[in-house]
């Protein structure tokens, strides 16, 4: 704890420290070799171009880059909904991780950064127009402002959580921007999946189904993703006074999945009875075709059944909640990436000899991510190891105790 | 709001598959080789039957210039957009390449123009049209599968083709309102 | 910010591609010049919009009504061909071994000088000019490679008729005396005999097939495979290879017994009808339709609509007839067809072309004393291996010489067998303008053994074609874009003259065969040898008449000179590409009072009198083709609408439309071999062998394969399609039409196995 005396010199004074007892220097070293593979694979990117060093394609315009973002923002918006349930609705387990929470969450929405900006063509001339001739109608527009949003609720949250002693006057703040990140962030996420389902030729992505799964499953994850770095920082020995936190956590989880288990029966079934065209297609694509071992192992076994028996099986032990956190994460990539991939497989025009379509036997669009794309990703990943586990190496990250 | 509507009427059963309009459209607007890199297209549908009773179309296509335009709505910088004639284009120079449109066009009539460092498709050859020249592929077809004009025009002979005949549109459920209309 | 936004991009900055190299001259502006393509036979107008001094596109002239404002893919894609990084800019002479492709590059110069020099000591070694062969094919420019032949002297020139044409014109010209078009526009009934107009075009009836058909025509196709035009054709027969002749017997059979001939037309216009009328009663559609498989009764309905439309009915002559050894008399039945029914020179009918009227040089070259006549018709005897054996060619063909021979045109299979066999005398070096023999005459491994006979090869090509690649000399020409060449009259029902102007500067400073007969004719005026057979005076006067007269002026006084009979016709021609004295088909000319048709009896010819003098069927007898034993399929030809020949695959514009050829082998036939479409497949002849992917369909009929024209190519300069596909020269037997000398390529047959 940190003296009143230190305090009054600079309000983040006490904030850089050496902990010791932390042992995420092996993260962070990995998070700097990946983040370097990303930084190399981006420069080799942007000498090359696009369209020579990633798989995506006329057919499949969006792959794996769009996954990872979706991956990452989504992550990030999960994880300010929880710190919203802490700061605005007085959950108070969970404002007892509340900078790890708000830290979290910002550097994992920066990491999901690096996948746009490296899939977008031209960033900068992105951020020109949007303002100079913006399309109100268009969601993407709505992404870019909600995101921003968002990033500028974290900012100020993360100036009010290192407060080493917040007023009442900061209470309050933080209650009301816990709810806008929350707010905003559900918002941004619902408003992702209705980029998707904006799109007129793409069927599998429709209706209410994605906006109300990435809201869930963002949720899920970060309860998940909140789990596993409390087990790391805590070397698989959580101090029992954040044991209500886990166990909210957990409990939030599970109950993540189980919505998660219902979307998915009802949103396949729907699909299934679909006309054979779009959506029936992207299903099928899913549950036999040649997305069908990332769907039943990745998406199915890691981000469903696998973490839910965990979570079911663990009886309070929460080592256990941080291997189902960590498998949910994986699984969740390839939920992903098949979500996005799976509903550009179904052909818009059929691969007749002259249609210049290019389809495999089974007619479907083909795609299967480039190194480049995998590199980027390493980016992504790279980022938010670094920059979390550092913060954690030298910051305070524990939320100090206050009524 | 100018009162023309620009289209086009196709009588498919005439093409023969030459690919003349393909190769047309790639040099009249620059377009590269390239196997993704084409505003145009000639499919050749399956056969039907077995031999010896057989029956064969071919069906020429581009960007359909939708009245409901998937891509321009979904557009962030408003780079997609239509022209008071219908005429959907792209400003290059808005284009961020966010692919939003080629994932919204249910024709797949988009790719990506490193050319141009933006999105592209068929223009409808919109610089021809001020020079009172037709589109370089209704021009150089043989036998003249498309004709191009104002179809709000009752003198245009792309509006009394449509009169005469029967037509359709392609993935008429989407509900795009595509301005290219086949002779059934 | 923009400049800044534009730049700071994920994106590649440069794409380059030879469609996007600058212009080499500088020149700024925008301007659209009349010329016509030459990217196939046909010729189309067009107009070049050049900007910048680089061709941008390449736009349909509608004045050009031979092309009725089309431009087809090919024609679009010749925009590239200036352009293309593989075509040739300078003179290569041969370093390494012949086929090693290792080149030295040389001067226009010295090329020429070596060219002449070359001349010069094959002369003089074998005190015969003739001992050069000079092979090439149909191009305005070939009338400028005919200069330098014959200031050569050489008779041994073999062009391309007798491996396309040559039994088609012989087997009209034997009834009607000359070789007519169809009048596709107005015809309301049209028989075609595997003409593939949809996709091998040849204006105007490819257009006129669809876009101008008068209401209620019918079209009946007739050919073994399901392609583009039968689609399109309102019945399609798949008849079984090489009995067509049996269903235009038959055809007459119904209209002569049926009494639909038309009487006063046979009568007036004919000779040899009671021949005719005897000859046929055998060919009943019963007894046909079992040669043929076509249905006895879909006979009798053709016959009867064939004459019920007459005269607007049409037995389409066809082109590229180079099919079986006996094609000229199937091509003459169809003659017949159409002379019993009247179809003759009147619309909607067969009428003879018509030109627009040019000017000709009449040049005198000396004669030389040292040229021994031709080789292909001063060999005789050795027919017999280039026919099948067969119940054909066992009666009623030729087995010692070709009867009629084009002088100029030679054959070209005749032709290579004689100098293999160096009977009767040698020929040891060839001269190749615009011709890819290599791959266009059958049998490639042949060719090749040819090509080991010969001491010096050179090839005027625009790229590195395989007839290129195995010379020793390459002498590029400007492409069509690039050079003007002289007024040609396309004549036919709607005649035009038409000729070419640069509509850019040549691009690497190439020369035209103009310039190339010009320089090397002037080198071979330096050489004494040379002249030492021909009298002096005739030597003096060819310098002065021809060389300095002729080939020392600037083109363009040729083309002025053509067109000199015709007030501002040179101008015409420079502003809209295109000349012609009227827009409107003339019909009737050989119907007039007094006309003599150009055969023996001054009549249509039913009974041709020549022919029985020679030995031949005068009138055209059915005898079954060979058929392939179980197991065996024939190998049949033909091409798509996206290339032409072996000379447009390395175009990028047309290689992304077609990058390999495939091999189209029927689908029940395909479930018997266990081949699914996509598998790699060995064709096998007695020839040789080709791998290929196969394209499983019900579109063939099930005794037959096929595959394009123009890939699996020797090459390495063409990189596009080296090694891609499968050559047809390669397994190709080289029989012969003995009439007509053409090639018989559909006589091939060949087991498909899985590679
Ligand atoms: N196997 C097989 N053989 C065939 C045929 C077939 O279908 N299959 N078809 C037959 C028929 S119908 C024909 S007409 C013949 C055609 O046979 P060819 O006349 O040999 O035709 P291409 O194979 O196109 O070769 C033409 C050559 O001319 C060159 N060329 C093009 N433009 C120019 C130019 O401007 N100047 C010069 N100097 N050269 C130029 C090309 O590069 C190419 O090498 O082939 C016949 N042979
Ligand atoms: N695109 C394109 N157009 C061209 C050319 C080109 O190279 N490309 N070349 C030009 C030239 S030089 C020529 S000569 C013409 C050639 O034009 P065509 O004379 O139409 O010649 P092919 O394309 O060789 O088509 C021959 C057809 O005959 C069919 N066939 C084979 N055997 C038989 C048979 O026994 N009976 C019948 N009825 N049919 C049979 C084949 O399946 C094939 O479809 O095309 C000209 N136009
Ligand atoms: S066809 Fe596609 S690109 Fe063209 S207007 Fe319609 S949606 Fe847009
Ligand atoms: S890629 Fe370009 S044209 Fe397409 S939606 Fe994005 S900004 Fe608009
Ligand atoms: S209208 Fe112009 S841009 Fe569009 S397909 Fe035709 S040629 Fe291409
Ligand atoms: S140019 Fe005309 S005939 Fe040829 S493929 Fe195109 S639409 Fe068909
Ligand atoms: S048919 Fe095509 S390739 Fe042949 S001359 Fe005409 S435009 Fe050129
Ligand atoms: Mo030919």
């Amino acid at each position: 704890m940190s003296s009143h005396a230190e305090a009054k010199k600079s309000p983040l004074a006490g904030l850089i420290t050496y902990n010791k007892d932390i042992p995420v220097m092996p993260l962070i070293l990995l998070g700097l070799v990946l983040a370097g593979i990303g930084a190399v694979t981006a420069l080799i990117v942007f000498i090359n171009g696009h369209e020579e060093m990633y798989a995506v394609n006329r057919e499949v315009p969006w792959g794996l880059l769009i996954g990872t973002y979706a991956y990452f923002v989504i992550t990030s918006t999960g994880l300010a909904f929880i710190g919203g349930l802490g700061h605005a609705f007085g959950f108070e387990s969970f404002n007892k991780i509340s900078r790890r929470i708000v830290v979290l969450a910002t550097f994992v929405l920066l990491a999901g950064f690096t996948q746009i900006l490296m899939e977008i063509g031209h960033p900068i001339r992105m951020i020109i127009y949007m303002m100079l001739s913006p399309n109100l109608a268009a969601p993407i527009l709505w992404m870019g402002v909600f995101y921003s949003i968002e990033l500028v609720i974290l900012a100020l949250e993360l100036v009010i959580v290192f407060k080493a002693h917040p007023t009442a006057k900061d209470h309050k703040m933080a209650g009301i921007l816990g709810f806008l990140a929350l707010v905003v962030g559900t918002l941004a996420t619902s408003n992702l999946g209705f980029v998707f389902g904006s799109l007129n030729a793409r069927p599998w992505f429709h209706g209410i189904y994605f906006s109300t799964f990435l809201v869930i499953s963002g949720i899920t994850a970060g309860a998940g993703l909140l789990m596993l770095v409390h087990n790391i920082v805590y070397k698989f020995n959580i101090p029992s006074e954040l044991n209500g936190a886990m166990k909210s956590l957990s409990k939030l989880m599970s109950g993540g999945i189980g919505m998660m288990i219902f979307l998915y029966l009802w949103k396949i079934l729907t699909s299934l009875f679909n006309s054979p065209d779009g959506a029936y297609q992207s299903v099928m694509a899913l549950i036999s075709g040649p997305l069908a071992p990332h769907f039943w192992i990745g998406e199915i076994g890691l981000a469903i059944i696998v973490p839910l028996a965990l979570l079911l099986l663990a009886k309070g032990n929460t080592k256990v909640y941080g291997l189902a956190g960590l498998v949910f994460m994986v699984g969740l990539f390839f939920t992903r990436v098949n979500f996005i991939v799976a509903g550009q497989l179904p052909v818009m025009r059929a691969a007749n000899p002259g249609a210049r379509v290019h389809a495999d036997a089974s007619g479907l669009a083909v795609y299967s991510p480039s190194a480049a794309e995998w590199g980027i990703f390493l980016l992504g990943i790279g980022t938010a190891l670094v920059l979390y586990f550092a913060a954690e190496k030298f910051m305070d990250l524990k939320t100090p105790e206050h009524d | 709001m100018s009162e023309k509507k620009l289209g086009i009427v196709l009588d498919a059963k005439k093409c023969l598959n030459c690919k003349a309009c393909t190769v047309a459209c790639k040099f009249e607007n620059g377009v590269e080789v390239g196997d993704e890199l084409y505003r145009i297209w000639v499919a050749e549908l399956p056969v039907q039957g077995t031999y010896p009773n057989l029956s064969m179309e071919f069906e020429p296509s581009q960007c359909q210039h939708c009245e409901n335009t998937p891509c321009a709505t979904v557009c962030p910088t408003s780079a997609t957009y239509r022209t008071d004639e219908g005429v959907v284009l792209i400003d290059y120079k808005r284009c961020i390449i966010c692919k939003a449109c080629m994932t919204a066009c249910p024709y797949d009539a988009r790719f990506v123009s490193e050319k141009h460092h933006a999105i592209e498709k068929c223009t409808f050859c919109y610089h021809r049209l001020a020079e009172g020249r037709e589109p370089a592929c209704v021009e150089t077809c043989p036998t003249k599968v498309r004709v191009f004009g104002d179809l709000n025009d009752p003198e245009s002979e792309a509006a009394k083709l449509k009169g005469k005949n029967a037509t359709y549109q392609l993935k008429a459920d989407r509900n795009t309102k595509p301005r290219l209309f086949y002779i059934k | 910010a923009g400049v800044f936004a534009a730049n700071l991009t994920t994106f590649k900055a440069v794409a380059s591609s030879g469609h996007d190299a600058p212009a080499p001259t500088g020149e700024k502006g925008e301007k659209h010049i009349a010329s016509s393509c030459e990217m196939c036979v046909n010729k189309c107008g067009f107009f070049a919009h050049v900007v910048d001094g680089k061709i941008k596109k390449l736009n349909p002239n509608p004045k050009f009504f031979k092309s009725r404002a089309m431009l087809c893919a090919r024609g679009n894609a010749g925009a590239e061909e200036p352009y293309n990084h593989e075509r040739l800019t300078t003179p290569l002479v041969r370093v390494g071994e012949r086929g090693e492709g290792k080149w030295k590059k040389i001067s226009y110069e010295e090329a020429f000088k070596m060219l002449a020099e070359k001349l010069a000591e094959h002369k003089v070694k074998n005190q015969n000019r003739s001992s050069v062969l000079f092979a090439s094919s149909e191009g305005f420019q070939e009338h400028m490679f005919h200069y330098l032949v014959q200031s050569y002297g050489s008779l041994n020139t073999v062009r391309h008729p007798t491996l396309c044409l040559s039994s088609v014109i012989q087997g009209w010209s034997s009834v009607f005396g000359v070789f007519p078009d169809a009048d596709m526009h107005n015809a309301m009934f049209a028989i075609m005999f595997g003409s593939n107009r949809a996709e091998a075009i040849v204006t105007p009836d490819s257009i006129d097939i669809q876009k101008n058909r008068p209401k209620g025509q019918q079209i009946v196709y007739l050919d073994p495979r399901y392609t583009a035009t039968a689609a399109k054709a309102d019945k399609w027969y798949p008849v079984k290879p090489g009995t067509d002749l049996a269903f235009v017997l038959a055809l007459i059979n119904v209209i002569i017994s049926e009494n639909l001939h038309d009487e006063a037309f046979v009568n007036e216009y004919t000779h040899g009808f009671e021949e005719l009328k005897a000859h046929v009663k055998q060919y009943t559609p019963e007894w046909a339709e079992n040669e043929c498989e076509i249905p006895a009764s879909e006979i009798y309905w053709t016959a009867r609509e064939f004459a019920k439309y007459a005269p607007r009915s049409i037995a389409y002559p066809g082109r590229r007839t180079s099919w079986y050894v006996n094609d000229v008399y199937f091509r003459r039945a169809c003659a017949i067809l159409s002379a019993i029914c009247g179809c003759w020179d009147t619309e909607g009918g067969i009428c003879p072309k018509s030109p627009v009227p040019i000017k000709k040089y009449d040049v005198l070259f000396p004669y030389y004393e040292q040229a021994e006549s031709r080789i292909d018709v001063a060999s005789y005897g050795a027919f017999a291996n280039n026919l099948p054996d067969d119940e054909r060619s066992s009666s009623g063909l030729p087995k010692d010489s070709c009867t009629y021979l084009s002088e100029k045109d030679g054959s070209w299979t005749r032709l290579r067998d004689a100098v293999l066999r160096e009977d009767p005398y040698k020929v040891d070096a060839m001269v190749i303008y615009k011709q890819n023999f290599i791959e266009a005459v059958p049998n490639r491994k042949k060719t090749m053994q040819m090509i080991d006979k010969m001491e010096f090869i050179c090839a005027i090509d625009i790229q590195m074609t395989e007839a290129a690649y195995y010379a020793d000399l390459v002498i590029p020409e400007s492409t069509y874009l690039e050079r003007w060449d002289v007024v040609h009259s396309l004549s036919g029902i709607w005649p035009i003259a038409t000729f070419r102007q640069a509509v850019v500067e040549p691009v690497f400073k190439t020369k035209s065969m103009f310039d190339i007969a010009q320089g090397v004719v002037n080198e071979m005026v330096k050489i004494p040898e040379l002249w030492d057979d021909a009298d002096e005076f005739e030597v003096d006067d060819f310098k002065d008449e021809i060389v300095d007269g002729i080939l020392n002026k600037p083109i363009q006084d040729y083309i002025k000179y053509q067109l000199s009979g015709h007030p501002g016709a040179y101008e015409q021609m420079l502003k809209e590409g295109v000349f012609y004295l009227s827009d409107k088909p003339t019909y009737g000319n050989t119907r007039k009072p007094g006309y003599r048709f150009k055969t023996r009896t001054g009549k249509i010819e039913l009974l041709n009198v020549k022919y029985v003098a020679e030995g031949l069927d005068g009138l055209p007898t059915y005898r079954a083709p060979r058929q392939p034993e179980p197991g065996k399929y024939r190998f049949i030809l033909g091409r798509h609408a996206w290339n032409t020949h072996t000379g447009t695959q390395n175009n990028g514009f047309l290689w992304e439309i077609q990058k390999e050829n495939t091999l189209w082998l029927n689908s029940a036939e395909a479930k018997k071999l266990n081949i699914v479409d996509g598998d790699r497949v060995k064709v096998t002849s007695s020839v040789g062998e080709q791998e290929l992917a196969a394209y499983v369909t019900e579109k063939i009929r099930p005794d037959c394969v096929f595959y394009a024209h123009g890939f699996g190519r020797l090459s390495p300069q063409l990189s596009h399609v080296y090694n891609k596909g499968a050559s047809q020269a390669e397994i190709l037997e080289d029989y012969i039409e003995p009439i007509s000398g053409n090639a018989a390529l559909h006589e091939t047959f060949v087991t498909i196995t899985k590679a």
